[in-house]
């Protein structure tokens, strides 16, 4: 109990600082959003505002004068608390601009650094319950591949060698931002040489891609300032290897926005990112652990719990109920597995959240076991949605203690949080009288046996889309891994079989039609049409008449059951509160 | 030097009493018997021969000097000619009168020559006019005349191995007339005449029947003409010429043996050979009219080997007067009392001694150089494998190690020989499944010591010359190739022994990309004892083992051994993959896959196969379960333990 | 100068140019280990115009690389480094001997409008390390055969002398590499093995062993007829090299001089009148020449143990060339060749014309071949064993391949799927093209078939896949 109350406790500090922490963010999305979306919001616009991205880099940098104020971080988040929320901020701020600048020279390397504090001083109070229970809250999330003993590895050891893959984030300057394996100290020299190697290659006018020894393949892919490196034996393509690259770019992009990190650089080449980043390595650690493990980066697809249609339905529409101005995106989610999401109409027409951007934030909700703690109010950056604004994002837990079900809610907001709290209320209640929880914990993932083919081990089936319903959110299923792949090792290698067919379907030089390969312990068979790509996994003893009859069966009972195992049509919601549109609205 | 003689006399000589003024000594080739005759018969007649063991004794009246004296076939009954005009003939079949009848020539005033049993009871005479063919009737102590044919006769020859009868006619005495005799029945052959090295001027008898002699060469009949060396013609020296007597048709001049010498000369013929003795040199020379050397329309030959002298004979001391002491003393060779009788018969009347003329072979080996010709020799003599063995193993390892080529001629040559009674062998055994009626044309082909097998060469030459440490390997491997590829050349199933053999030695040089490289081009036939033997190679040379697998799949009698090679080599998937795509998996025991899976240790390999077969038996038995007789129990436990129950397939299923 | 591809798409001006050798050079960091001493590393550099601080740096960058790899598996270090526009191919063969070459990748050169500079666009994925790698080893195969090792001239002569060396070779070696002809078959680097029945091989056999017997010089022979090989007195390995040295350099600076109508059986006599078409493609060219050299070319064989030299005689009648090789101690002189000549020219010249004899009657047999519906190829790695009906003639210049480069790569591809495990594989893919291609691997087999029916399906590909194997590979055991 005690500790239950220290938990509250703490979600009362962050439900109450967290809306105020961060003064600029109301520019950003004032002037972000918008500029998706030219219809909402029409009338809060200031003249400034379609000057867009710059204008809200200045306010932010602008903010880099206050910290150095000697004052507690309480003090200046109010401080700036207060400034922020003065009406003719957003004047200030071009006249700012040039003392701005003018400051940033002298002043340390903070520039920017605001733009985590939500997320990193996140971290810092979970380390802080961390540091009651037995581990850090975050640790929770680690597989057997990631013990978090690793960030104190011994870099020399055959152990660390041995990795199956390391991956490394550095600055152009050289300097250390990630690792998976082993303290960015003890790594800086070789790192030193990476960027050695991409600047030099570089020099020739030319571009350094990978390496290529007996074991391992070193791919080198640039972002922006930063440099990132993956050094696997996991005989994955260079292709895929670059993909998981991008995920990981992405989810730093994630924290920081991209306009942010160059402009770090901008001002400082060789910045220690890592400050912004503190405490954060372990949601990297935790996407490149579920990259590796789950299809769905692979395939670049969502995974949605298999749900009776009724019962998905009736869970939309709990969803659409529960709405509120700038609300644009609710998420439900069970297992890590999609539920539901609804979309706001307006956002729908021209954008929709990218599977990338969902993946990465199931990651970080998955990563840190603190969000099963009450609310979350956090602001999260989905790149592919717009790699230089922010969403704000509530995230909570449906069951408590349980915590398979959590709730997302991405508002453009940042001030939206009672309210959208409010929603997640109504949510609830509904699915109390509903009684949807039951059923959700009923729901499951299925086994290939329901096919009913008996050589048929395994199989994944990701449909393209359609025209009819094109602005669908690309899914995949795939039943549960039984035996024989009932150890973690023989998961890992069916995912690595796939991963190889998947690459070789999709090489860039030389893509196949159908792959089908006899290999040591199953037969596989890739097939990508204009409709569909499909990966199943045969006994090694499958006949190719048996195969060929088998694919057909499963389609056929894909078919069938395509409403339970997709979310065919995304419901829509309208949230402008504007009349024009309300009145649209209500032609509904 | 004693291996330097090639001929020899028989070692146990028959030994009769000799010639003398009181015993007269006659010799009937028919029965190879020598009749010692003293004083007319009257104080005994011995009868010596074929060999020193048969004789015959007896008294018969003195009825004045005998001319001829012959038992007939089977010592039935005895012909003895006293006067010109009469012969003779006293009954020696058991229980008939032993009394003596005489029966003259039928011809008027016309003088017998001679007379020659041709059966046991038939008789020619022959006279100066003709010749009277008689049968004689023991009991009723008359001949009955059968035949006759009047023609002026010279002197005549008879040959007892053939029953036939040279005449010699006309003037000159060269125009030989031969008759053939059967049971009861005598035929006329068509005459021939010898060329004469010079004709006499006038006409007068220049054909002595002591220049001719008749004998069976390669089971033909030929009648020899020591031509002697004439000042005309510029010969280099005295011949025999051979002339061939057919049964039918007409008689061919068709050899000509230069003796390159001149002198007096006796023939003899052994083991095919024809053997000349020369008197003045006290040696003798043997031909082979199959070693032919082409000259013209004749086939004119050369001595085979050197002149030798024959063996030199010490005669063996006998009887009472043989004291241990003395030294048996050397026989003169060649001496004019020697009387020479066809075909291999030397008689030495003035010592009492009948000789067989003997070859030995051994000698041979040293005394001609060329082994292909040595070879052609010996593989038409009578006792010959072991020498040719022995000349095998001494081209090979012997000083005179003779190169490859030589070594494949020979090798050519002895299986060219193998092959011909391989192919008579199976023409035979064809002809008999193919039923009696037809069979009984065929006789079983004799094997004669001339053909050797691949195990007389493996025994006695290849085996242990390839255990010769001294030998370069390089040669060894060559030599056996060589074998194998003669035996190949004349189509002949070479023996698992001799791949072996090579094997072997390529392996303990280890010669092993060679050894792969015959294999490629299946140059050691595919059978399942070799591909064991590779299998068994695998250790030392891993490729051996592909080499062997594709040796069972060719034999494709081998399905079981592939499946067992694939499974020891825990080939799971592959065993079960072959023996499906040879429709066997259906049959296939579960339990011995399982097994082999489970010995792996590899438990995803046991899940594949326990599936399959958990298939297999829904598609046989609409029921995935094991039948109690499949003895699957502990696996299936072993699968529930490590898969959980449910994995397990359900009947429902599939 | 660059070749241009067949790909080259006639019609719009766009030019497609295929990979060609940037540079190719060879180092040992031993050699100059001190700061400033960097040179003294490189003992051999193409193209020798560079400028020396270029060179010193791009050895620097190959030095790097391998350390850098090294830092995660010591004992594999970097075999390839892919950039935009080219790769690099790093290959150890001795220690601390490194050899490197440098390709640039095929690429695309698209016109621009209003003078612009073309756009070049480079195809980064289009060249297979796995092919050029063995290229890259090949390269020191060859060296090998006929220099020894690298060390071997180190010890003999200093650096001077094998600099020499290196140069002296790698500057002619370097021309005869076609890296736009480049396929599986390098990285096999097989040997094709001229089909013959038992009887005719068997006399080859007996006619070898009778030419070493009365040739006592000769050490080891080889039998070779159309190029392909039919007997090796040397070992696998040092045949390989051989090999294909004979086929792709040696051989086709000969072409035939007689008619290829003069292979037809010709009436022994002719043999026995010693009227034979024997001649010497190496040592002199013509002996009644009485200038004729008695020179012939030097290799090295067994080098891992004895590593003996060799002096390469290769003579040939007709079709049918036996290479006959002596110790290089003892120096060939005119009489030799003279008795060589007469002793082999008639026999070879007979063995030829039954060879051929034989060759047609087989061919007779198995009746006119028509095209068939697929191509293939069959290595084993047993014994280097290469059968190819893509590859109409491997001649010195280019291998004229008849299918599509694409399919040749999806084939490399499969090989180094192969290459990863040594259990049986299967690997069926059907390529953008509609094209089936089909790869198998059984044991040490691999056969990799190209089939052209394009609407076929998955079981009619296996069909056609297991007729294939029923005629060409009825006697070998190839698991399905």
């Amino acid at each position: 109990m005690d500790h239950n109350g220290q938990e509250s406790g703490n979600m009362e500090e962050v439900k109450i600082c967290d809306p105020s922490i961060l003064p600029q963010c109301p520019d950003h999305t004032d002037t972000d959003v918008p500029s998706e979306n030219h219809c909402v919001n029409e009338d809060h616009r200031t003249p400034s505002d379609p000057e867009g991205l710059l204008e809200s880099a200045d306010h932010s940098s602008e903010q880099d004068v206050l910290p150095q104020e000697p004052s507690t971080e309480m003090q200046k988040l109010h401080v700036e608390d207060d400034r922020s929320l003065c009406p003719g901020g957003s004047e200030t701020d071009s006249g700012k601009a040039s003392q701005d600048s003018a400051l940033v020279d002298n002043s340390n390397d903070d520039s920017g650094e605001f733009v985590v504090t939500v997320l990193a001083r996140g971290k810092m109070e979970e380390q802080g319950m961390g540091m009651k229970g037995a581990s850090s809250p975050l640790s929770e999330t680690g597989t057997p591949l990631g013990p978090p003993s690793h960030r104190n590895e011994d870099v020399t050891a055959d152990s660390w060698r041995q990795h199956r893959k390391h991956v490394f984030v550095l600055s152009e300057a050289g300097k250390p931002i990630y690792s998976r394996y082993g303290s960015e100290e003890a790594l800086s020299s070789t790192m030193g040489v990476m960027m050695a190697l991409v600047s030099f290659v570089q020099s020739g006018d030319n571009i350094i891609r990978s390496v290529y020894s007996d074991e391992h393949t070193v791919v080198f892919m640039q972002r922006g300032p930063l440099v990132l490196v993956s050094v696997s034996c996991s005989r994955q393509s260079e292709q895929q290897l670059r993909n998981e690259l991008v995920y990981v770019y992405n989810q730093i992009v994630s924290m920081l926005t991209q306009a942010s990190i160059t402009r770090i650089f901008e001002h400082k080449k060789n910045y220690d990112l890592r400050r912004l980043l503190a405490g954060s390595e372990k949601i990297l650690d935790g996407l490149l652990n579920l990259v590796d493990s789950d299809p769905s980066f692979l395939l670049c697809a969502v995974h949605c719990l298999p749900l009776a249609s009724s019962l998905r339905d009736s869970l939309s529409q709990i969803l659409q109920k529960a709405i509120t101005p700038n609300l644009v995106f609710s998420i439900l989610i069970a297992k890590n597995q999609l539920l539901t999401i609804v979309q706001e109409k307006m956002v729908i027409d021209d954008a929709r959240l990218e599977p990338a951007d969902l993946h990465l934030l199931l990651n970080l909700i998955g990563a840190s076991s603190a969000f099963q703690a009450g609310e979350i109010w956090t602001p999260i950056c989905l790149p592919s949605f717009n790699p230089d604004c922010y969403f704000y994002a509530y995230i909570s837990y449906l069951d408590p203690p349980e915590c398979t079900v959590c709730l997302v809610l991405l508002s453009t907001d940042k001030e939206a949080f009672y309210s959208v709290a409010e929603c997640k209320r109504k949510i609830e209640e509904a699915m109390q009288t509903q009684n949807a929880l039951k059923s959700i914990a009923k729901a499951q993932s299925y086994s290939v046996s329901q096919v009913g083919v008996s050589d048929l081990r395994h199989f994944m089936y990701k449909p393209f889309d359609v025209p009819d319903n094109h602005r669908q959110l690309t899914q995949f299923t795939s039943p549960e891994m039984e035996a024989p792949y009932s150890s973690e090792e023989e998961r890992m290698r069916l995912l690595d079989l796939y991963r190889d067919l998947h690459g070789r379907i999709h090489s860039a030089s030389r893509p196949l039609k159908l792959i089908y390969h006899v290999a040591e312990r199953e037969t596989l068979l890739a097939w990508v049409t204009s409709k569909f790509e499909l990966y199943t996994c045969f006994s090694p003893l499958v006949t190719k008449t048996c195969a060929i009859n088998a694919i057909t069966k499963l389609l056929r009972w894909i078919k069938k059951e395509e409403e339970r195992l997709f979310i065919r049509y995304p419901p829509k919601y309208s949230t402008t509160p504007n009349p024009s549109r309300s009145s649209k609205t209500d032609a509904h | 030097m004693n291996d330097e003689y090639y001929l020899e006399l028989s070692e146990n000589p028959v030994q009769f009493e000799n010639a003398s003024s009181v015993n007269n000594v006659f010799f009937d080739e028919a029965n190879k018997q020598v009749f010692a005759v003293r004083s007319g018969g009257a104080t005994g007649v011995v009868v010596k021969g074929p060999d020193d063991k048969s004789s015959v004794a007896f008294r018969m009246d003195d009825k004045g000097e005998v001319k001829c004296i012959k038992f007939s076939l089977g010592n039935k009954i005895l012909a003895v000619q006293r006067t010109t005009k009469s012969v003779d003939f006293i009954n020696f079949i058991p229980d008939y009168p032993h009394l003596e009848f005489s029966h003259e020539c039928k011809t008027k005033n016309a003088s017998i020559l001679g007379f020659c049993w041709t059966n046991w009871n038939e008789i020619v005479f022959v006279t100066d006019q003709g010749i009277e063919f008689y049968q004689v009737l023991p009991d009723k102590r008359t001949l009955k005349l059968l035949k006759s044919q009047s023609i002026n006769v010279n002197w005549y020859i008879y040959c007892p191995e053939t029953a036939v009868l040279l005449l010699s006619t006309t003037v000159q005495g060269n125009v030989l007339q031969p008759f053939a005799f059967k049971t009861a029945t005598m035929s006329k052959m068509s005459k021939f005449e010898i060329e004469l090295p010079a004709v006499p001027k006038p006409a007068k008898l220049s054909l002595s029947e002591r220049d001719i002699a008749v004998a069976t060469i390669y089971d033909q009949l030929y009648v020899m003409y020591l031509k002697h060396h004439s000042r005309t013609t510029n010969s280099p020296g005295a011949e025999v010429v051979l002339y061939h007597l057919p049964r039918e048709g007409t008689c061919k001049r068709t050899n000509v043996l230069r003796l390159n010498t001149t002198g007096k000369f006796a023939i003899n013929v052994v083991d095919n050979l024809v053997v000349v003795h020369h008197q003045s040199t006290q040696t003798s020379l043997i031909y082979d009219i199959k070693l032919r050397e082409l000259d013209g329309n004749v086939n004119v030959h050369q001595p085979v080997l050197p002149a030798r002298s024959i063996n030199p004979f010490k005669i063996p001391l006998t009887g009472p007067a043989a004291a241990p002491s003395q030294a048996p003393l050397p026989c003169e060779l060649y001496s004019s009392s020697w009387s020479v009788f066809q075909p291999d018969i030397i008689i030495s009347a003035s010592e009492g001694f009948l000789w067989y003329l003997q070859v030995k072979l051994q000698p041979t080996l040293n005394l001609l150089q060329d082994k292909g010709k040595l070879m052609d020799f010996l593989l038409r003599r009578r006792d010959c494998k072991m020498v040719i063995l022995s000349v095998c193993s001494q081209m090979l390892i012997g000083g005179d190690k003779g190169n490859l080529s030589v070594v494949a001629t020979v090798f050519d040559k002895l299986n060219q020989v193998y092959k011909e009674y391989l192919d008579a062998e199976q023409a035979y055994t064809a002809a008999m499944e193919s039923g009696p009626s037809r069979s009984s044309a065929y006789k079983r082909p004799v094997r004669t010591q001339a053909v050797i097998d691949q195990s007389d060469m493996y025994t006695h030459v290849l085996s242990d010359f390839t255990e010769k440490k001294e030998v370069k390997h390089k040669f060894i491997i060559a030599v056996v190739m060589e074998y194998i590829r003669s035996l190949n050349q004349f189509q002949i199933p070479v023996q698992h022994y001799l791949y072996e053999l090579v094997i072997k030695t390529l392996v303990q040089h280890n010669l092993f990309y060679m050894l792969h490289q015959f294999l490629q081009y299946h140059v050691l036939t595919d059978s399942k004892p070799l591909a064991c033997l590779l299998l068994s190679l695998e250790s030392t040379y891993p490729p051996a083992y592909q080499l062997s697998l594709d040796m069972l799949k060719r034999l494709s009698t081998a399905n079981d051994e592939i499946v067992e090679v694939l499974l020891s080599k825990q080939q799971v998937l592959g065993a079960l993959r072959f023996i499906r795509s040879v429709g066997g998996h259906d049959n296939a025991s579960a339990r011995k896959f399982l097994d082999a899976a489970r010995q792996t240790n590899d438990t995803m390999l046991f899940y594949t196969i326990f599936r399959f077969f958990e298939t297999r038996n829904m598609r046989l038995r609409g029921n995935p379960g094991f039948n109690p007789g499949e003895h699957c129990e502990e696996h299936v436990s072993y699968f529930k333990q490590v898969f959980g129950e449910s994995a397990v397939m359900k009947p429902t299923t599939a | 100068m660059l070749m241009i591809s067949p790909r080259m798409a006639s019609g719009m001006q766009e030019k497609q140019y295929t990979p060609s050798l940037l540079s190719f050079f060879i180092y040992n960091p031993k050699f100059g280990p001190r700061e400033g001493e960097e040179e003294k590393k490189i003992l051999f550099y193409h193209p020798i115009e560079i400028e020396k601080n270029e060179k010193i740096r791009n050895v620097g960058l190959c030095e790097a690389i391998v350390q850098f790899t090294r830092t995660f598996c010591p004992t594999k270090p970097a075999k390839s480094l892919h950039t935009q526009k080219n790769r690099q191919f790093f290959h150890e063969p001795e220690e601390n001997y490194w050899m490197v070459m440098v390709v640039r990748n095929p690429m695309v050169e698209k016109p621009n409008k209003d003078g612009k500079p073309p756009t070049v666009e480079y195809q980064e994925e289009e060249i297979i390390d796995s092919v050029y790698g063995s290229v890259l080893q090949q390269c020191y195969s060859m060296y090998k055969l006929f220099n020894g090792t690298f060390s071997r001239a180190f010890e003999a002569g200093g650096v001077e002398l094998l600099t020499q060396k290196l140069e002296k070779f790698f500057y002619r070696y370097l021309q005869t590499l076609h890296l736009q002809s480049c396929d599986l078959l390098d990285v096999f680097g097989g040997i094709s093995f001229f089909p013959l029945d038992k009887m005719t091989y068997l006399k080859i056999q007996s006619f070898v062993n009778r030419v070493e017997e009365s040739l006592s010089l000769v050490k080891y022979t080889a039998f070779l007829y159309n190029d392909q090989l039919i007997w090796s007195g040397l070992e696998q390995d040092d045949m390989r090299i051989l090999y294909k040295y004979l086929t792709t350099s040696l051989f086709p600076r000969h072409t035939e001089p007689e008619l290829a109508g003069r292979d037809s059986p010709l009436r022994p006599e002719v043999a026995g009148n010693l009227l034979h078409y024997g001649r010497f493609l190496t040592g002199p060219a013509n002996l009644k020449d009485p200038e004729a050299k008695f020179r012939f070319p030097r290799i090295f064989v067994n080098t891992e143990d004895s590593c003996e030299e060799l002096h390469l005689i290769v003579y040939k009648a007709m079709s049918a060339a036996v290479c006959f090789m002596i110790n290089a101690s003892v120096d060939l002189n005119r009489e030799f060749c003279e008795k060589l000549d007469s002793l082999v020219g008639p026999q070879l010249t007979l063995l030829a014309s039954d060879i051929c004899e034989q060759y047609n009657i087989n061919r007779r047999i198995s009746g006119p071949e028509k095209e068939p519906q697929f191509k293939f190829i069959y290595f084993n790695h047993m014994n280097l064993a290469e059968k190819s009906t893509i590859h109409m003639r491997k001649m010195a210049s280019v291998s004229l391949t008849s299918v599509h480069p694409d399919l040749m790569k999806i084939l490399g591809d499969i090989n180094c799927d192969f290459a990863r495990v040594d259990e049986d594989e299967e690997i069926i893919v059907k390529a953008m093209t509609d094209y089936w291609v089909v790869g198998k691997k059984s044991d040490q087999r691999e056969l990799y078939v190209i089939l052209n029916q394009k609407n076929a399906n998955l079981i009619e590909v296996n069909e056609e896949v297991k007729r294939l194997c029923a005629t060409q590979f009825n006697n070998i055991f190839f698991l399905d």
